[in-house]
Order: structure tokens, then sequence, then C-alpha cells
């Protein structure tokens, strides 16, 4: 079992001592996502993915073609350890105490990130329910489209600090706020 | 431009997300393979002007290792292969 490092966020010391209301461009931090991180054995990659893909209350993101992460919002690390067991051909560890969810929305959206990632996040070439491995604020992450002007970002806990403060900053012109949901 | 790569699982991505890793054409002896065959492999290698093909790890995307084919004296990129698919390609020839 994994130590659950999720019991103070990385990012409390970011936030604390700020009280604000939410604006329209804001930026949330998901308390305890559960992040799973699942990879397909040689030969099995389409049979994983149509798995995943099916899976309820889990969303797959993807990172390459043998990997994937499975993030959940909604049910418990366990419902979600379960579910990928019944996967034939699939490896899975759990990832959520070394990952860190963010949801950055708002009708600015794209024009913040547009300034944190350098691929083309129109929707006719980044369509909604896409994601993808890429490099966001110089730190390895994994971004994915939830909505029109929504978007997930998963960066590793280490680098979520910096990567949080870069945002904000990005935003600060289109009067980004923030805050943890739970 | 080979600033910009499109790499098969990802799309169209900025040079900085990648790790270029040398040449992909010259093939690697077997394990046995004599001590000449290995210099050559390692030490004598062309340094060729135009287009040529070489491996291109994405480091900050799928993390696969790639084959780009490309230019490099005018940065023009003519193809972009997944490197598992380059090596299964050589051996079927
Ligand atoms: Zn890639």
């Amino acid at each position: 079992m994994s130590i659950n490092l999720l019991h103070r966020h990385v990012l409390d010391d970011h936030i604390s001592g700020f009280e604000t209301d939410t604006n329209p461009n804001h930026l949330s931090i998901i308390r305890r996502p559960v992040i799973f991180s699942v990879l397909a054995h040689e030969s099995r990659e389409t049979a994983v993915a149509e798995a995943l893909w099916n899976a309820e209350d889990v969303a797959p993101r993807f990172c390459s073609p043998s990997e994937w992460l499975a993030v959940s919002r909604t049910v418990g690390a366990g419902m979600v350890a379960d579910m990928l067991s019944g996967i034939a051909g699939a490896s899975f560890v759990d990832q959520s105490d070394g990952r860190v969810l963010v949801e950055i929305s708002g009708p600015s959206v794209r024009a913040i990130l547009a300034k944190c990632v350098a691929i083309d996040l129109h929707p006719e070439v980044f369509e909604e329910g896409h994601s993808a491995a890429m490099l966001c604020c110089h730190a390895e992450a994994n971004v994915a489209r939830t909505g029109a002007d929504r978007f997930e970002i998963i960066v590793p806990r280490s680098l979520a600090g910096s990567v949080f403060e870069e945002l904000m900053e990005m935003g600060r012109e289109h009067a980004l706020t923030r805050g943890f949901v739970d | 431009m080979a600033s910009l790569i499109t790499c098969p699982h990802c799309g169209t991505r900025p040079k900085e997300e990648f790790s270029i890793r040398g040449a992909a054409a010259p093939k690697r002896p077997s394990p046995t393979a004599k001590d000449e065959a290995w210099h050559v492999y390692v030490y004598v290698r062309d340094n060729p002007k135009g287009r040529y093909q070489e491996y291109w790890h994405h480091v900050a995307g799928c993390r696969r290792f790639l084959v780009v084919e490309r230019d490099n004296l005018t940065h023009e990129v003519f193809g972009v292969t997944d490197a598992a698919e380059f090596e299964r390609a050589g051996a079927d020839e």
C-alpha cells in the first residue's frame, strides 16, 4: 500500500491565507483525486484501451500507445483497482499520491494555456475528450480537454508548486482565481 | 521546419519536447560480433549533409523512440515513424 501523502495537499502552502470568490476564469485543485498509471502488455494495447474507455467512473488519459492514466474524482482507489484488475493484459499502479490534478476553466482558458503549452488547443485539433502528455509550464504534464473551455492538467507532485505558480501568473491578466475542491 | 515534429502518437510538437539520439541507419551488430564491427558501429560514423534518418526520443510526450527522416540543411521533415515500426520494416527487407 502507498503512504497517503495527500493527507496534507502539496499545494496547501501555496494557497492558504487568502479567501477569494471564484471568477469566470478559475483554477480548481482537486484535493483527493484517484490517479492510476496503466500499462498494456505487448499486443494487448487496443483491448486495454477499449476497456478503459468503456469503464464507468473512470476517465482515461492517453499517455502513449501502451500507457494511460485512469483518473477518478468520484470513486475510491479500491474500486478503481478492482476495475483495473479485471482488464486482461494490463498492469497498473496507484499514483494518486505522486500526481496533482488541477482543472482550469473559463472563457479565457485558451489564452492562458497558450502561454503554458506549445501545442495547438483549437477545438478542431485538440477536441473535447482528447488528452495527451506534453510540457506544461516546462514540466511534464498530461493535459485533457474536458469541456469547450475546461481542461484538466496532471503534473508530478514535486513539480506541482512551480506549475501552479506559473499558471496563476499567466492567468493574472485574466483575473484567474484558485481554490481547492473536495 | 524541423522545429515542429509531428509525432505519430501525440501530434505536432515543438522540438524542445524531444531528445535527439543519433543516426538511425547504422545497424547495431550482434552482441557476439567482432570488436572491429563494434568499433565501426560506435566510432566510424558518417557526418551527412542533407536527407537522413535520426532517432528522436519524445521525452516530454509519449516517451517513444521515433525515427525522423529530415534534411539537416533545409530542416525539411519528410516523415516520422515509431522506432519499433522502423525496426520491423527493416527486418522485413
Ligand atoms: Zn509522442
